[in-house]
């Protein structure tokens, strides 16, 4: 079918290496799982021997202990609060440091490179780690939970928005430059108006994580719900833990309906 | 900065400036040489139009006299005010003379139109005042007078990417009137734009030069604009100038010597009569 009635198809472009590269990944992967000196040691008949344990345990689940509501309004709001005070505090660290970042609007390759080497860094490690670090400095509470969330937020939205920006037609901001505006002015000017967007989902999104990640931050002491998850849990009250994920799938639910509205608003 | 024979900035009425190039050579980093040896004379408040096919250096050219590009050997002086070795400071200073018009408009799409023209007051405001958007009302007063020249002023509170292509460059060019310029760099201003509104952006080009006695600087590659809105010629080929006369009495053989080649229908844009198509420069976008 490579010739219809007289018209003549152009060679196909070069390009086969992708489809045996995609094969080659896929046998990697198979290999890495089944092999048993690389593999992790687990073994599947352990969930076949368990699973009566487990049943017995979904079974509590799905009967959360509504009682238990009053004890966790406080540490809920606690959370909530943590998410929202280290998501504000983040995004405004993070927006002159994402045009510090980016290519177009800071040509200096030192200082860009710095900022990426730091980011990179603070990226790199988890959040539970920070905050287990955080509250050997700090004490318990929620304060080294908001930090370890601040450090969370900025490594992602920073490296997000700062390629959003680099991803952004350069000709407004050498307009401002054939202007004779200095750095700062063709930041605000220029490429502000078009780092809002990005800004601002990137910002929403982070709230949705930092709600989640503040959940679970109490298990090392960093205040929020997950100090009393870890209590619960050690007292197997697996009614009183699903009453808790219901209520945190709630807030999600209702975080993630108030960012779409807002994403559709501002954006 | 040294001082020009034009040199107070206080001069309400600026006037305009000349530009001396003196045995100018532009290489890139990539080895490729943009300009090679160009001396070029421009009087104040002259028309000139550069012609030249893609790659002959009619852009570097333009972009070398505001230091956008910056020069490998020889002496650039706008005003008398050098330009290759100029400090930060100063080189912004002297942008802030020099407007420039691209053939991209370069307009930030998501904001307003006013706000896109106060870009052109940027070098004679403090940055304090940008970061909180206090402009001075004198600086507002140039913003509006410059959209209303170009008859853009009831779009000041529209988005830019809401403008049509030539609404946009018409924005553009109110952006570097706002600037109070002593010298027009325009960069193939009307590439992006369909013939009749090519012909109103070179009006407006030609009616700021003859009634605010403006320098102007305007690269085309289309022989019949340049001939029919530039007053000198300049023809460019291989980072060299190849012509520099009246443009009123260059006929295409002086076309073919500038291309070296010759002349085609596509070195034209359609004629001003308008038998192409819709005229673009009334038409609202939507």
């Amino acid at each position: 079918m490579s010739t219809t009635a007289g018209i003549v198809l152009p060679p196909r472009p070069s390009g086969r290496w992708r489809r045996w590269a995609g094969a080659a990944l896929v046998a990697a992967i198979t290999l890495v799982t089944l092999l048993p000196g690389i593999g992790i040691g687990f073994e599947l008949t352990s969930l076949l021997e368990n699973w009566r344990n487990g049943a017995e345990r979904i079974g509590r689940l799905l009967v959360p202990d509504w009682s238990f509501f009053p004890r966790t309004v406080r540490p809920l709001l606690e959370t909530l609060q943590m998410a929202v005070i280290a998501t504000a505090v983040g995004a405004g660290l993070s927006l002159p440091l994402s045009f510090w970042a980016a290519r177009t609007t800071n040509p200096g390759a030192v200082g860009r490179g710095i900022v990426r080497a730091v980011l990179n860094t603070v990226r790199a490690v988890p959040d539970l780690l920070y905050a287990a670090i955080l509250v050997a400095m700090v004490g318990v509470g929620a304060l080294p939970g908001i930090l370890a969330l601040v450090l969370f937020s900025v490594g992602i939205i920073v490296k997000l928005v700062s390629e959003a920006v680099e991803a952004t037609p350069t000709g407004a901001l050498e307009a401002g430059r054939a202007a004779g505006g200095s750095q700062a002015q063709v930041i605000h000017a220029l490429a502000l108006p078009d780092a809002w967007p990005p800004f601002v989902n990137q910002t929403l999104y982070m709230l949705e994580l930092n709600v989640r990640a503040a959940a679970v931050l109490g298990l090392v002491g960093a205040g929020g719900i997950g100090l009393l998850i870890d209590q619960v849990r050690s007292f197997y009250r697996y009614d009183q833990i699903a009453l808790i994920i219901v209520e945190l799938v709630v807030i999600i639910i209702v975080i993630e309906a108030v960012s779409g509205w807002a994403r559709r608003r501002l954006v | 900065m040294t001082s020009g024979a034009n040199g107070s900035a206080a001069v309400p009425a600026a006037e305009p400036w000349g530009i001396e190039l003196k045995d100018v050579t532009v290489r890139y980093p990539d080895g490729t040489l943009g300009l090679n040896g160009v001396t070029l004379s421009i009087a104040p408040g002259e028309m000139v139009a550069i012609v030249g096919l893609s790659g002959s250096g009619k852009s570097t050219l333009i972009r070398a006299i505001n230091g956008l590009v910056p020069v490998t050997a020889g002496e650039i002086a706008v005003g008398g005010h050098r330009v290759e070795d100029a400090g930060a400071r100063a080189l912004r200073r002297l942008r802030g003379e020099i407007g420039m018009i691209f053939q991209s408009f370069n307009l930030a799409g998501r904001t307003s139109v006013q706000n896109n023209v106060l870009v052109g007051r940027l070098a004679h405001t403090p940055a304090w005042r940008t970061l909180l958007g206090w402009y001075r009302p004198r600086d507002l007063d140039l913003a509006h007078r410059a959209l209303a020249r170009v008859g853009m002023l009831e779009k000041l509170y529209n988005r830019a990417d809401a403008l049509s292509g030539g609404q946009q460059q018409r924005v553009a060019i109110a952006r570097a009137l706002a600037q109070e310029p002593r010298v027009l760099l325009a960069d193939e201003p009307v590439a992006s734009l369909d013939p009749p509104t090519a012909h109103t952006v070179m009006r407006d080009l030609s009616a700021i030069n003859r009634d605010l006695g403006i320098t102007v600087l305007v690269n085309l590659h289309a022989l019949d604009l340049a001939r029919r809105y530039g007053v000198r010629l300049i023809g460019m080929r291989a980072g060299t100038v190849v012509y520099d006369g009246a443009a009123t009495g260059a006929g295409d053989d002086v076309f073919e010597q500038i291309y070296d080649r010759p002349i085609r229908a596509e070195d034209r844009v359609a004629s001003i009569t308008g038998e192409i198509g819709r005229d673009a420069s009334t038409g609202e976008p939507e």
